[in-house]
């Protein structure tokens, strides 16, 4: 016992006081009481915190009583059903399986061809154009209104420079250019920190690809060199695709799923 | 000069409450309220304050932490290496660089969403990200949450360690566990150190204080150190290890030569022995203890020659030139009996004094300071005595003043005369009496039948004589007053009709003309709203006025005219052009104004062509309407129609305070 318990050291020399029981149990029997006064009487922030904190409690309270429930009475032993396992009655009409299997590269190269994805989001709200640029007023008087400034979140390349301001239509502001993007695998259940390397399409136009827009359900290409996926050749793959999931320039972040 | 007082250090919240304490003031301390019409550069502001305000937060909490926990680099290395042995550095450095990281982290999400609300563009937006920044601010305190549980918890403890001063006086004690270093320790402070017949009692550093020679020692005891290699000693020696090395003290290494703590005299030694490194220059006394048990002289051969070794050891520790004084290396005492313990106490005291002293006497300060100062003592050169030369006038001077000083007191005469209580003083002594005899005789009370006390003052008659008369006279004077005041109930009835009658008129009077003077602010023409019962008419005027004895014409003439009126005719210019012939003057440009077409001058009703009149009648009228309309106005002072003020009634400054002197009129 170091030198400064002062409270432990007297426990030990006079034990504790008479009553300390009794108090004990009042003040834990008060305690329900306290409780359901605070639940009632807490407002606001407070009150939020103190009902969500609650509840996990109830929560957890009520997880654990059924596990003890369990223990005691009988349970059916779930079989283990495979997935995609027929049942009996359906097992003489056998799916017919695909005879070819095509390489995963060439299935990728149709794909892109035809411009098309199996993708997580297959739909997205359409941007309008007003959404997508704000106008900025030029001129002396400020009376040309031909210039734009994108408002949602882009990627440049990394050789970038912008045209002299005379001609330049389209405004990529530094702020909202991005060169990263976490990336989930979507097997593998774990999320990366990986560098975009292109926009390959945005849903909205072709006119948002090519500025490098990337909106929600927009397909980016990002580097997964560092995860060390390799093809069936052997080779190591260094490009991906991904499709953003969420709103970039609402979240400040980009955050996408691997298309595998 | 550093203080090591680690009980400041200010509570470190767990991961959660952390976030709670930060996200609870974020919202009270920033504004709520916000409205999607705003302009969006204040909606912006708004949401961009919310994030730099947390960041702050986050900023200063994390920064108190990191600079409160002190840097084991930077503290006394006895403190550091205390600290070591009881968290590990490793762990402790690597705690508080998470946290220093946690705050960079944060700094910079904070600049970069604060970089991009800027170019938020909508409400919706700027809320998003601004929940976002916090969102992920959070996310990195919620991840060095273990992190602040473990220092928290070092806090508590380090908290409670003793307060040791690792550069003031300090005398440490050592040895095998169990062999009486606790109870020396009660016995010379009052830390009340637990003792018990077991080892290991004494788990940590343990702090009292004792006085030796008006100077104030502090005493270490520490936990018992076991005879083994270094690297296989836990963290109870290790302690006791670390105030050896650092601690510049003296050093009582404690023996038990009886043998009852379980080991014998032999381990000790080989204990003092593969320790002696730690025990170079400080001042080491070996303290043979429980002497009730096994007196020192009893031992065996080997046993003492052990002793002795260890004895010449420890005199080598003394770095005294010349002879080494023997006395206070080897002491025996038992502190079951008390014997000799207060001898060994002294003795270390007294040793490291003297170290001490030494020590500083050879520092380069010291040096500094002697070489300014310089004693001078005459070398006698002779056999001859100079003693001290006092003049004879002085001399004599001192005796006479010794001899006035003899003035007996009272109290001089109680001192002679058996002192307090015995001796009383006598009231009497002083007395001024005709015969010096007289002052101890005894003073009747009653005399013949007569009280004394009333005969002490022999014209005691003619003085009550001179109050009655005198308060004759008072009485007198009084009646006089009174007779005066009197004199106002002496008016005859008629008299009093016509006083009252006078008085009556006077505050009519006095009331009538407040009421005028209110109504209408003292000007002389009284308005129709504030005369409803025609009381001011000319009439009533001459009436009045003729009953004064006055004559009312002219008065009533004067209020019925209706004044100059600002006429445009020539006739009044003309007079006094004639008037003005008298001097054969004629004016030229008089004359030429009057000879003037009527161009020059139109009366107001002349239509002119693109005033929108049809004719002179319909302007009239319309002029007309618009006086009648600001004739009311005009009267009640407006400025114009949207002139509606009502001015203050009744102003505080004139109607609140004391009225002192002077301040009625002007507040």
């Amino acid at each position: 016992m170091p030198q400064g318990d002062h409270i432990e050291l007297h426990q030990k020399r006079h034990g504790r006081r008479l009553d300390y029981e009794e108090r004990k149990r009042k003040r834990e029997a008060r305690e329900v009481h306290k409780r359901s006064k605070d639940a009632r009487k807490l407002l606001g922030a407070k009150g939020k915190r103190f009902a969500k904190k609650r509840y996990a409690e109830k929560a957890q309270m009520k997880k654990t009583l059924k596990m003890h429930d369990e223990s005691t009475s009988r349970q059916k032993a779930d079989d283990n059903v495979q997935e995609g396992a027929l049942p009996p009655y359906l097992l003489d009409r056998d799916q017919t399986q695909r005879a070819k299997v095509l390489s995963n590269t060439i299935k990728q190269k149709r794909k892109e061809k035809a411009g098309k994805w199996d993708v997580p989001l297959p739909k997205v709200r359409p941007v309008a154009e007003e959404e997508m640029f704000k106008v900025l007023r030029t001129g002396k008087r400020k009376t040309k209104q031909w210039k734009r400034m994108v408002t949602k979140a882009t990627f440049v390349g990394a050789g970038f420079t912008r045209k002299p301001p005379k001609y330049e239509r389209f405004i990529r502001p530094t702020g909202l250019r991005f060169t990263k993007a976490h990336v989930t695998h979507p097997e593998l259940k774990c999320t990366f920190n990986l560098d975009i390397i292109s926009v390959k399409k945005n849903p909205n136009g072709p006119m948002y690809t090519s500025l490098g827009v990337m909106t929600r359900g927009t397909i980016i290409e990002v580097n997964v060199s560092e995860l060390g996926l390799v093809t069936p050749a052997g080779k190591v793959v260094w490009g991906k695709y991904a499709q953003v999931t969420n709103n970039p320039e609402n979240d400040g972040c980009i955050n996408a799923v691997l298309l595998v | 000069m550093v203080q090591y007082n680690f009980k400041k250090i200010t509570v470190v919240p767990p991961g959660k409450d952390f976030i709670d304490i930060i996200l609870s003031r974020t919202q009270r301390q920033t504004p709520t309220v916000v409205h999607k019409g705003y302009a969006i550069s204040r909606i912006r502001q708004f949401y961009m304050r919310k994030v730099r305000y947390s960041q702050q937060n986050f900023y200063e909490k994390l920064s108190t932490i990191i600079d409160e926990f002190p840097r084991l680099d930077d503290i006394h290395p006895f403190y550091g290496d205390l600290l070591h042995v009881l968290y590990n550095k490793d762990h402790y450095k690597l705690a508080l660089g998470q946290i220093n990281t946690a705050r960079n982290i944060i700094a910079k999400i904070s600049k970069d969403y604060l970089r991009l609300l800027k170019y938020g563009d909508s409400l919706y937006r700027c809320k998003c990200l601004k929940v976002a920044a916090l969102g992920r601010m959070c996310t990195v305190v919620k991840r060095i949450s273990p992190s602040l549980a473990y220092l928290e918890q070092i806090r508590q403890h380090m908290a409670r360690l003793p307060s040791i001063d690792p550069n003031t006086r300090t005398v440490l004690i050592c040895g095998y566990p169990n062999v009486g270093k606790s109870s020396f320790m009660n016995k010379v402070t009052r830390a009340d150190v637990d003792v018990q017949p077991y080892a290991f009692t004494t788990k940590s550093l343990f702090v009292g204080h004792t006085d030796y020679k008006y100077l104030r020692y502090q005493v270490i005891d520490t936990p018992g150190i076991l005879d083994r290699p270094f690297e296989d000693r836990n963290i109870i020696e290790m302690c006791s290890i670390t105030a050896l090395a650092h601690l510049r003290a003296a050093v009582l290494f404690f023996l038990d030569i009886s043998g009852s703590c379980g080991y014998s005299i032999a381990q000790q030694a080989a204990l003092f022995h593969s320790i002696k490194s730690l025990f170079m220059n400080k001042p080491l006394v070996i303290v043979c203890n429980k002497t009730d048990l096994q007196p020192l002289e009893g031992l065996s051969e080997d046993d003492m020659k052990l002793v002795m070794e260890m004895k010449a050891e420890a005199m080598k520790t003394i770095t005294q030139a010349g002879d080494p004084n023997e006395e206070g290396v080897l002491l025996t005492m038992s502190t079951l009996t008390d014997d000799g313990v207060m001898a060994v106490k002294n003795a270390a005291c007294e040793r490291l004094l003297e170290q001490r002293v030494d020590v500083k006497m050879k520092s380069k300060k010291m040096v500094d300071c002697l070489n300014r100062f310089h004693v001078a003592v005459p070398k006698p050169r002779d056999n001859k005595e100079r003693p001290v030369c006092i003049p004879p006038a002085v001399l004599e001077a001192r005796a006479n003043d010794a001899a006035k000083q003899k003035k007996q007191l009272e109290k001089d005469l109680e001192q002679e005369n058996g002192g307090a209580g015995v001796y009383s003083a006598s009231l009497k002594k002083h007395y001024m009496l005709a015969n010096d005899e007289w002052k101890e005789d005894i003073l009747p009370e009653i005399l013949d039948g007569h009280n004394v006390a009333d005969f002490l003052d022999p014209d005691i008659l003619e003085r009550c004589e001179e109050l009655e008369r005198e308060e004759g006279l008072r009485l007198e004077e009084q009646a006089a007053q009174d007779a005066f005041e009197i004199d106002g109930h002496e008016l005859t009835d008629e008299q009093k009709e016509i006083l009252s009658q006078i008085r009556k008129k006077k505050a009519l009077l006095i009331q009538e003309h407040r009421m005028k003077k209110r109504t209408a602010e003292s000007r002389p023409i009284v308005p129709r709203k504030f005369d409803k019962d025609r009381k001011f008419t000319t009439n009533r005027m001459g009436r009045q006025l003729s009953s004064m004895g006055v004559d009312p014409s002219a008065a009533i003439a004067r209020s019925q005219s209706r004044g100059r009126k600002r006429e445009r005719s020539l006739s009044r210019a003309a007079a006094n052009a004639d008037a003005m012939e008298v001097d054969g003057q004629q004016s030229n440009k008089k004359l030429r104004l009057g000879s003037r077409s009527r161009s020059r001058s139109r009366a107001p009703e002349e239509v002119v062509p693109g005033e929108g009149f049809k004719d002179s009648e319909q302007k009239k009228k319309a002029i007309k309407k618009a006086k009648d309309a600001t004739k009311k106005r005009n009267k009640d002072a407006r400025r114009g129609e949207a002139d509606r003020v009502i001015p203050t009634l009744k102003p505080k400054h004139l109607f609140s305070g004391k009225r002192t002197l002077g301040k009625t009129s002007r507040r």
